[in-house]
């Protein structure tokens, strides 16, 4: 495996996991500045 | 006779004139003073008033109502509240303006039920025969149990009248407006049995603070806080309020005429005509078509030179960086990718370039007004209108904007439904359907008819919402009906700073939000395009140089055969494939399909999707997006796969369909439920679906 194929693989997973835990394990904001209702949680 | 000294505080919403009645009352004799512990600033100022009393005047920060979110609304909160404070006042003078009592009236009423004298100033009497207004000032001192002086700081009327009332406060009526307990007679019979010689309406106001107090210790109190959670005592208070701007309606009903012919100013006329149930619509109409016709025009010479320059850069990376496969993941897979989105910025810009300077000329408050009229037609309530135009931009702010809507069925109805506005993410798909579809021209010599598509595509998303939420409401069987307030700011010239603020938050909201999905959803199709299972994809030069020795093919022509069918047998080709047979019928091929599936993550994920398959699929990098898809025929059929028939087809299925990940992850947090995304989501779906589907098979 040349340089740049594990630069793609590396590129790969990297895009992989940011798009699982962007859908799939959102993080909460925990801001103690807004409310329930404030609409930016 | 000895001196007396009295506080008297004055409260009112911002810009009613508070701080000219203070200049008239105080004339010089006036400090301000920033107290421990607040950083808010207040004024106090000396009056002479009749009687030989003196008056400290306290000018408190401006606010709408006594439920306190900031730190300066909580200074006026903290002040009545606690007795012990030397500011505390005798006497409220609540200043109102004329224009907006209706709004006005909400805090006094709150101010009123804390039992302290509190006297009404309705301020710029100086514009009620300019507006047509009149009032029956008995009838409102009899129903609002204070005294009313009219007043105009500006022409200097009613001052004197006011200080000889003040002197008089001792016996104005202490009565409050509205009997607290009616908000939830059970919850204050609870608080009345616990604390027997506190006012009620006071100790509601301590227990539903969003704010901290800086003398206020309320800790006492907390306790008795719990037996309600806070999302139950938001409800109270939104319950609290409905019920004071009934009472608030019935009481200007008799007290209050307008007279709209008598109004003669240049907004009242501008009202009348821009909220008109003929001109009204008319005018909205042409303003909507000039926006989308300027959207098409205006940004047809910077999209082309994105687009290009997007084209050229892919071109100059395949040249210039050395050969391999990260190379072809940037030349093929990520710049097309991210250009698929960045070339819409010109048309994203226009679009909230013409809605902030709606919006901060005011006109927008009467559309608002204008859609309310129809809403109601249609069973929805009047605060259904914010969230469904807000969804013009995006749905999941406009569905959480829901909550401000106290009946839940109302809210559900306006959360399901919003998804059918024309968001901003849909945007970049229209553009570049109309853009090949649609011909370039114009009918009687104005109507763009690229243009006039568009807009056509937001009335019929505006259009379904409305259906659907009048379908839902018979369902629903929806009964109760809340009420709509909505402020109509005078008229202004758009200021530059803040239009330009709007538009530039908005664009990078735009291109940052769903650009890293881009991005990322571009790295692995390009990965799933370029890499396949079968041996077919591994010998496709060798299989395709066999078929085309006979043939006299060029070797460009040769490449782009064998590009093309290492793409049908790659990941994406085969998943492609398997889904073409569904989709199909829409006038859709296998890329499209592909291109529908990647954008549930982000509507705009459309165009860069299909521009990273096109760009994998072919071995010419200098094309531009729009050609390569203008280009695309069906290998079987010759045809054009963007063709008028499937264009409207494809559409019409993002018009309808719920193509928005994170619309669905809203919903469900909003509606603490999977039933109702999931039931979005069909319903959303197979409509889209069935109109897909007619359109094509009506068209080809």
């Amino acid at each position: 495996m040349n340089f740049q194929e594990i630069l793609t693989y590396v590129t790969l997973v990297i895009a992989v996991v940011f798009l699982v835990r962007k859908f799939f394990f959102k993080k909460k904001k925990t801001d103690k500045n807004c409310g329930e209702d404030c609409n930016c949680q | 006779m000895s001196k007396q000294n009295i506080n008297v505080a004055l409260i009112g919403n911002p810009n009613v004139g508070k701080t000219s009645v203070f200049n008239q009352l105080t004339g010089l004799n006036q400090q301000v003073g920033n107290y421990p512990g607040i950083t808010v600033e207040k004024k106090v100022g000396f009056c002479k008033l009749p009687n030989n009393i003196n008056a400290n005047v306290i000018d408190l920060p401006g606010t709408y109502s006594l439920n306190a979110s900031s730190a300066d609304e909580s200074v006026v909160i903290e002040l009545l509240l606690n007795k012990k404070d030397k500011l505390f006042p005798d006497v409220i003078v609540v200043v109102s303006e004329v224009e907006n009592l209706k709004r006005n009236l909400l805090l006094f009423t709150q101010i009123k039920d804390l039992e302290i004298p509190t006297i009404l100033v309705i301020n710029m009497i100086d514009r009620m025969q300019l507006k047509g207004i009149s009032l029956d000032i008995p009838f409102l001192e009899e129903q609002l149990k204070t005294k009313i002086v009219l007043v105009s700081s500006r022409k200097k009327i009613g001052v004197e009248a006011l200080k000889t009332l003040i002197t008089t406060y001792k016996t104005i009526s202490t009565e409050p407006c509205l009997d607290a307990s009616s908000i939830d007679d059970d919850y204050f019979n609870t608080l009345r049995k616990t604390f027997p010689n506190q006012s009620l309406y006071k100790l509601w106001l301590v227990i539903t603070q969003d704010v901290n107090f800086v003398d206020l210790n309320r800790k006492a109190l907390e306790k008795q806080s719990f037996t309600k959670t806070n999302s139950e005592l938001k409800k109270l208070q939104q319950k609290e309020t409905i019920k004071r701007y009934q009472f608030i309606n019935n009481t200007l009903k008799i007290g209050q005429k307008v007279d709209s012919a008598k109004a003669t100013d240049f907004r009242s006329k501008l009202d009348r005509v821009l909220t008109h149930k003929v001109w009204g619509y008319l005018i909205f109409f042409v303003v909507l078509f000039g926006i989308f016709q300027s959207i098409f025009e205006w940004s047809k010479i910077p999209m082309d030179f994105i687009d290009s320059s997007f084209a050229s850069l892919s071109s100059l990376t395949n040249q210039n960086l050395p050969p391999g496969a990260f190379t072809n993941l940037i030349a093929q897979g990520i710049i097309p990718g991210i250009g698929g989105i960045l070339m819409f910025i010109p048309q994203i810009t226009f679009l909230f370039l013409f809605i902030s300077i709606l919006e901060e000329s005011g006109y927008m408050s009467r559309v608002v007004f204008l859609m309310d009229k129809i809403m109601r037609r249609f069973g929805l309530s009047g605060k259904s209108v914010v969230p469904l135009i807000s969804g013009t931009a995006c749905a999941i702010p406009a569905i959480m904007a829901t909550r401000n809507i106290e009946n839940w069925k109302e809210r559900l109805i306006t959360i399901l439904v919003t998804p059918f506005t024309t968001c901003s993410a849909r945007l970049p798909v229209y553009a570049i359907i109309i853009g090949l579809v649609i011909p370039d021209k114009y009918v009687f010599g104005i109507l763009n008819l690229q243009g006039l598509t568009l807009m056509l595509l937001y009335i019929l998303g505006f259009g379904m919402a409305i259906l659907s939420a009048y379908m839902l409401n018979k369902v629903l069987q929806l009964n109760c009906k809340t009420f709509f307030v909505v402020e109509m700011p005078n008229y202004k010239l758009p200021m530059f700073k803040n239009v330009m603020i709007t538009v530039v938050e908005k664009t990078k909201a735009f291109v940052f939000g769903a650009g890293k999905i881009i991005l990322a959803i571009s790295v692995i199709l390009w990965f799933l395009a370029s890499n396949g299972p079968s041996e077919k994809f591994r010998n496709a030069k060798t299989i395709i140089t066999s078929k085309a020795e006979n043939k006299s093919l060029s070797v460009l022509e040769i490449e782009n055969k064998v590009a093309a069918y290492k793409l049908e047998n790659s990941y994406i080709g085969l998943m492609g494939k398997t889904i073409e047979p569904a989709i199909s019928p829409l006038g859709y091929d296998w890329k499209i399909g592909v291109a529908i599936i990647s954008s549930f993550a982000a509507r705009e994920v459309f165009v860069g999707t299909l521009a990273t398959i096109y760009s994998v699929g072919g071995s010419d990098n200098e094309n531009t997006i729009r050609n390569k898809m203008a280009t695309e025929t069906n290998p079987k059929t010759g045809e054009k796969i963007f063709n008028f028939a499937s264009g409207i087809s494809l559409l019409l299925f993002y018009a309808f369909a719920l193509q928005c990940i994170s619309t669905l992850a809203v919903t469900k947090k909003e509606t603490n439920s999977w039933k109702w995304p999931l039931g979005q989501l069909v319903f959303m779906s197979s409509f889209a679906y069935i109109m897909a589907l007619i359109a094509y098979q009506l068209l080809k």
